[in-house]
């Protein structure tokens, strides 16, 4: 009997996708061999709403574009902005943005954790990750105000310095994050159940990684050296010199699968740690904005005239903005964003091709697509009757990690 | 080990290969860090939009880069401003060598030749420079619509300022793409 192939769309929002996209699998059997993705469900044309506010109203509108890292543009935002003007931060305030960037950076990938975890079916790994998390947002609220949407950014510095009892606070939790990161590595990266499920599955090779122009820890995972805090330093992150935390000199080798960088994640709250201990003992002292009115900023703005690049590492990759500032206006002429999960879906089409239904839920939620909290999904019914919805593509994933779990003699 | 090139040398290999087609080219300086202060440098060529294939394949020959960006901007006049930004030796540190190309793409002929050949990754960007500023890919393979929905009215370009832009879907949010369309 010749194999019948049955379409699997997953999406517009599914549980396992973050953002509304779609992605039209064709199986035969339980392998997939053809794979489309779609994006695009809800594109709200910022970049076009930013080129028609002031260049103030635009910082504050670039903070609603991730709901996750709302650090990430702001910080590409103002790093290319003060190119572009010809400003330049003080110290503090250099040490402030960096230290705030990181504490994010940290809160990121402890949610990704959850969430890779949650897909596999360990849902008390996914509690107590975020249960963990807490901690930094905590942090987050003490300094900002805010658990999500610090506004807290300015071009030429911060609006909020960082006090004595702060400093404390944050000492403090790097203190609970240095064990909370070692239990993780126990738990993650010592078990043999999640070693079996994530080695392998959604690998990437290097010269792939390349050609597909990815970047953030996706590329890192790959074994592919970049990070823009590394090769193109601002801030505070000139004075430590960083270092992008690849899986091969962790464990020897990068096979740029979801183990490795799951790897990386880890590592990287360590790294996000060590900056943070170094700001706070170095942190210079004096103002932390260099124009403090900001009717004069948006007059000094009017009055320039010129284009630059701002780039940050966020904690899912390389968020890039580029500006053009002129024709008497006080906001920018033209603004382009690209975020990092733009070139990383690129990933997906690949990787899906040949693997199991039951590896979407991680091969799409490895790359740390953006959050976008709606549940909708298309139903369709496979040769069985059976409905192929969010719910049953879990339970294929979680029964695959239960397979592999008494295959391995795991007692739960 | 990949070996970092300067830009001047970068800058040379452009002459070099691209003669005339190089109309101007700027070197800018940022100084970063506070305790370690190190500047980088950028380089920000104008060319000829009939030597940006031959640009972007000196880009390759020197080292894979790393494609920051494609933009265009379109002023409302005769031609596009567009915008390519790649970086060079990345992966090494202080290394990464920012190169943005810039070109003016005369309205009457908004044809490229595409880069995904040489870059694959490079598929999204076009097809998003495509969908909202009507630039016309030669030999890119997958030209659907990217962001926009796929009844999309032809001929109308969300970041175009001329009469090709979205204007009168705007002034008639209240309707459907599809009465648009039809005219009603």
């Amino acid at each position: 009997m010749a194999k019948t192939q049955y379409y699997v769309p997953v999406g517009p929002i599914h549980p396992a996708l973050k953002e509304p996209i779609r992605v039209e699998a064709k199986v035969e059997g339980e392998r997939i061999v053809e794979v489309d993705v779609k994006r695009g469900f809800a594109h709200r044309g910022i970049e076009y709403m930013g080129m028609k506010r002031n260049a103030i109203q635009t910082l504050y509108l670039s903070e609603r574009i991730c709901g996750i890292c709302s650090i990430s543009h702001p910080y590409a935002f103002v790093i290319g902005s003060e190119k572009a003007l010809g400003i330049e931060a003080p110290p503090r305030a250099q040490y402030i943005r960096t230290i705030i960037a990181e504490l994010e950076r940290i809160h990121s990938h402890i949610l990704w954790l959850g969430v890779v975890a949650h897909e596999m079916g360990f849902d008390s790994l996914l509690f107590w990750t975020w249960k963990g998390r807490e901690k930094v947002l905590d942090i987050l609220e003490l300094l900002t105000g805010n658990r999500i949407n610090y506004s807290v950014f300015m071009i030429g510095g911060v609006r909020r310095d960082i006090t004595e009892s702060q400093a404390k606070a944050i000492k403090d939790m790097i203190n609970y994050y240095r064990i909370f990161t070692e239990e993780m590595k126990d738990v993650f990266l010592a078990d043999p159940v999640y070693k079996a499920r994530t080695r392998g599955v959604a690998q990437l090779s290097r010269d792939m990684a390349k050609k597909l122009n990815v970047c953030g820890p996706v590329a890192r995972a790959a074994g592919l050296r970049m990070d823009v805090r590394q090769d193109n330093p601002y801030d505070a992150y000139a004075d430590i010199g960083v270092r992008a935390v690849v899986p091969q000199d962790i464990v020897g080798e990068a096979r740029g699968d979801a183990y490795d960088i799951t790897l990386v994640r880890i590592y990287e709250i360590e790294q996000s740690l060590d900056i943070i201990e170094f700001c706070l003992e170095g942190m210079p002292e004096g103002k932390i904005m260099a124009i403090p009115n900001y009717v004069a900023l948006l007059a000094k703005i009017r009055r320039s005239e010129g284009e630059a690049i701002g780039m940050h590492e966020a904690p899912r990759g390389e968020v890039i903005h580029y500006f053009k500032y002129g024709n008497k206006r006080d906001g920018p002429v033209v603004w382009k964003v690209i975020a990092p999960s733009y070139n990383n879906i690129n990933t997906w089409g690949p990787l899906l091709l040949g693997a199991e239904v039951a590896d979407i839920p991680i091969v799409v939620a490895y790359i740390d697509p953006c959050m976008c909290c709606n549940d909708r999904v298309a139903v369709v019914r496979d040769e069985n009757g059976r409905i192929i919805d969010p719910a049953t593509l879990h339970l294929k994933a979680v029964e695959k990690t239960r397979k592999l779990r008494e295959e391995l003699g795991v007692r739960e | 080990m990949r070996e970092p090139m300067s830009v001047e040398e970068v800058l040379k290999r452009l002459q070099e290969a691209l003669g005339e087609a190089l109309l101007s080219h700027e070197v800018r300086e940022y100084t970063m860090g506070v305790r370690r202060k190190r500047t980088y440098r950028e380089l920000w060529i104008e060319i000829d939009p009939k030597a940006f294939r031959r640009a972007v394949e000196v880009m390759f020959e020197l080292d894979y880069p790393h494609l920051h960006f494609i933009t265009g901007e379109d002023d409302g006049g005769d031609s596009l401003r567009m915008v390519y930004s790649f970086g060079l030796f990345w992966a090494i540190p202080w290394g990464e060598l920012s190169v943005t190309m810039r070109f003016n793409l005369p309205k009457d002929s908004l044809v490229l030749p595409t880069i995904t050949d040489l870059m694959p990754g490079a598929e999204t960007n076009e097809r998003e420079i495509r969908e909202m500023l009507g630039v016309e890919f030669e030999g890119l393979k997958n030209k659907r619509h990217l962001f926009l929905p796929d009844d999309w009215p032809e001929g109308k370009y969300p970041w175009r300022k001329d009469e090709y832009g979205v204007e009168d879907m705007v002034k008639h949010t209240h309707k459907s793409v599809n009465e648009i369309r039809r005219g009603e």
